[in-house]
């Protein structure tokens, strides 16, 4: 994405504590980059510049509206400002600004966040098992409806999952977070996140079955 | 039912499915889990299906990206919040 940077270069050495009044930890201590070393500077607006493709397709998905998707990252990103003497240089920006993000949706959205979504009595379901277990090898069925399926079916089906299940596929699927970076996030334990994603995509999986037939890119099931 | 399930080598196998489609497992363990896959088609054509799913949700499900609008008001309000 293009755009001024503007000059928005943070001294982080310098930069002045701000009181903490955020109730969320932000420092994601075990996020540690071997390969990074310590800035003595950091130019927040070129991290804005390459965080807000990411940070506002997750809103989306998650708020499913764009203007409260484009509230809630303008507000990550302040946030991120306000208390950048807690970003330890080095470690993960992304995904402390995912951590800031999370914890911002579930404060504004407690209701649908805690709501029970428990996906426990989700039925075992197979997708190959559905479109050609019998098919000869080298032939995979189920991998090419799935690739027939569209943009706006795919989205639906994430769109369905409850809160906690999407965040969870969200993460580890489409920003590439490891199962340890999006327990910390999601402030879980990583059992929680292979225990959401587990069911989170049995359920994907029936849901874009469905899809997938009601748009005739299969037609019959076996 | 999981494929062939029964069988313990298809239960591990299973068992490790989503750490093994995410690369979460130890170099020997993915060894292991690849060469039972190799030798048993209904666990490799599962294994398959959600690797191709993770594809799917990689590629389609998030297409948008932020709108220039929201990048130059964000980048105006950190200007005067300096």
């Amino acid at each position: 994405m293009n755009g001024t940077a503007g000059g928005l270069k943070v001294e982080w050495l310098a930069a002045a504590p701000v009181a903490s009044t955020d109730p969320q930890p932000l420092a994601l201590a075990s996020m540690v980059s071997e390969a990074a070393e310590p800035a003595p500077e950091f130019d927040f607006a070129a991290a804005v510049q390459e965080n807000i493709d990411a940070l506002y397709r997750g809103a989306l998905r998650m708020t499913r509206k764009p203007a409260e998707a484009e509230d809630l990252v303008q507000e990550t990103f302040l946030r991120a400002y306000r208390f950048r003497h807690q970003f330890q240089p080095g470690t993960n920006f992304k995904a402390w600004l995912f951590k800031i993000q999370t914890n911002l949706y579930r404060s504004r959205y407690r209701k649908q966040w805690n709501a029970p979504q428990s996906l426990d009595d989700t039925e075992e379901f197979y997708l190959y098992q559905h479109l050609g277990p019998d098919a000869p090898a080298g032939d995979d069925p189920a991998a090419e409806a799935l690739d027939e399926l569209g943009v706006e079916e795919v989205k639906k089906a994430i769109e369905d999952l409850p809160p906690a299940y999407r965040a969870a596929v969200l993460l580890t699927d489409v920003e590439g977070f490891s199962y340890k970076e999006t327990a910390e996030i999601l402030d879980v334990p990583v059992g929680t996140v292979m225990s959401r994603l587990h069911r989170g995509r049995q359920r994907l999986q029936a849901r874009l079955y469905e899809y997938a037939k009601e748009s005739g890119v299969i037609n019959e099931p076996r | 039912m999981s494929p062939d399930s029964g069988k313990p080598a298809c239960n591990q196998a299973m068992q490790r499915l989503h750490q093994y489609v995410d690369r979460e497992l130890t170099e020997a363990e993915m060894t292991e889990v690849q060469l039972h896959l190799e030798d048993c088609p209904p666990c490799e054509k599962h294994f398959t299906v959600h690797a191709s799913m993770k594809r799917l949700v990689h590629s389609k499900a998030c297409p948008e990206n932020a709108p220039q609008e929201l990048l130059d008001r964000i980048l105006s309000n950190l200007r005067t919040s300096r």
